[in-house]
């Protein structure tokens, strides 16, 4: 048909455009522009905490914003909320469903998110009036498994699933708000903006998305990944996306130059990155991988400055807390640890 | 399906992708430069204020178990 015929040039010339357009901004790259910077000393962070009580793979975890609470979800069917200080759990919530693969803590501490192979989104209230922590909602639509999942707030939250598309969901009615489909593989993680304007998705067709959550709009794609997008995180500034892909590398991708700025790469690392999360500066990134450990980087010169080892299977997850003072890693061997 | 809806699936998902792309070409950039400026002076003026990044004094660490003492 003819009508297609012109479509698919018109797609080749629009690409053509991006790839032209994005080389004319190239005047440098991040690599030279710091070429005067110091590479930051060896980090070495010790484990401070272990949070031992899941029976099972830990596939999640999550920050409370007071960085002290944190939720984490396994297979063994619970969602813990661990006080990380003194490592008691503040909760154990049984699930419906075991086999979770995301878990989220809503800003304001009141409420926790899971959600899986059940293809929904659980949500809990952690402060009802009898003291029980209960199913308030839970979100069904997805005809895929359920990723990952981000609060914007009590009233919403964001979620990615294996059936390609990402969500925003009003909790209070249960119901969809807006649909961002546009990816062509499953979409395996998602992060939220420091504004809550956008929020990034990174998926197995090997790119990463950034969306308007208010205009349900793909505003633009990145590419260059060789595999899956398994993890994606925002540096702290919310100009630049950073990924994480089963190809073993890392991306930090600029939002303004809409292009990749550096790769995180070294040939002694062969193993998929499964979570990454960056310290407060944004200076350090720190990214789980499926050969046990995980590696911190020097995010401006790209040079690794420091490996945490200490679990004794895949890190499934990490993240920092809000206030940059501690790092958590949670593995498939059931354990939490907490580093700084 | 009949190969004429399959074929104005095919079409419709091809004028969103064109669509799409449009939105993608359109944006404005600017220059790798500025963007790893930008990226540099964050990390410097926040350096200060990140713990992983500076190390933590012992007695500021919440997380690292205080060794206890004993008033004689």
């Amino acid at each position: 048909m003819g009508e297609m015929e012109e479509l698919r040039k018109e797609m080749e010339n629009l690409k053509d455009q991006i790839t032209a357009a994005r080389k004319t901004f190239q005047d440098t790259t991040l690599q030279e522009a710091a070429s005067g910077v110091t590479v930051v000393g060896r980090v070495q962070l010790k484990t401070r905490k272990t949070l031992r009580g899941h029976l099972a793979k830990i596939y999640a975890m999550h920050w409370g914003t007071d960085s002290t609470l944190c939720v984490s979800a396994s297979q063994d069917g619970k969602l813990i909320v661990w006080d990380s200080i003194t490592t008691n759990k503040v909760n154990a919530i049984p699930l419906k469903s075991s086999w979770v693969m995301t878990c989220a803590y809503a800003p304001s501490g009141n409420l926790v998110a899971c959600g899986g192979l059940d293809n929904m989104c659980s949500i809990y209230n952690l402060k009802g009036k009898d003291g029980n922590v209960k199913v308030m909602r839970e979100l069904a639509a997805h005809t895929g498994y359920l990723s990952c999942c981000r609060f914007l707030s009590d009233t919403e939250i964001i979620t990615s699933s294996g059936d390609c598309t990402c969500v925003l969901w009003d909790i209070e009615t249960g119901t969809e708000k807006m649909v961002f489909a546009g990816h062509q593989g499953d979409c395996m993680s998602l992060g939220v903006s420091p504004d809550f304007k956008f929020f990034i998705s990174g998926a197995c067709d090997f790119t990463a998305k950034l969306w308007d959550i208010r205009e349900a709009q793909c505003r633009q794609t990145f590419s260059g990944h060789e595999s899956d997008i398994n993890a994606i995180g925002f540096f702290p500034n919310g100009n630049a996306v950073i990924t994480g892909s089963d190809d073993a590398t890392c991306k930090l991708y600029d939002l303004r130059a809409d292009q990749e700025l550096i790769t995180y790469q070294d040939s002694s690392i062969m193993c998929g990155v499964t979570s990454l999360a960056a310290s407060k500066s944004g200076r350090l990134l720190l990214a789980g991988h499926d050969d046990f450990n995980v590696n911190i980087w020097d995010m401006l010169k790209s040079e690794r400055v420091g490996v945490l080892a200490g679990h004794d299977n895949r890190v499934s997850c990490i993240g920092v807390s809000s206030d940059g003072m501690a790092c958590c890693t949670g593995s498939w061997d059931s354990f939490l640890k907490i580093w700084n | 399906m009949s190969s004429k809806a399959h074929s104005s699936n095919n079409i419709a998902h091809a004028r969103r992708t064109v669509q799409q792309l449009r939105i993608e070409a359109s944006i404005e950039r600017i220059k790798i430069s500025k963007a790893s400026a930008d990226l540099m002076n964050y990390c410097n003026e926040h350096a200060r204020n990140d713990p992983l990044l500076i190390g933590i004094p012992a007695s500021d660490n919440p997380f690292k178990d205080k060794k206890t003492c004993t008033i004689l």
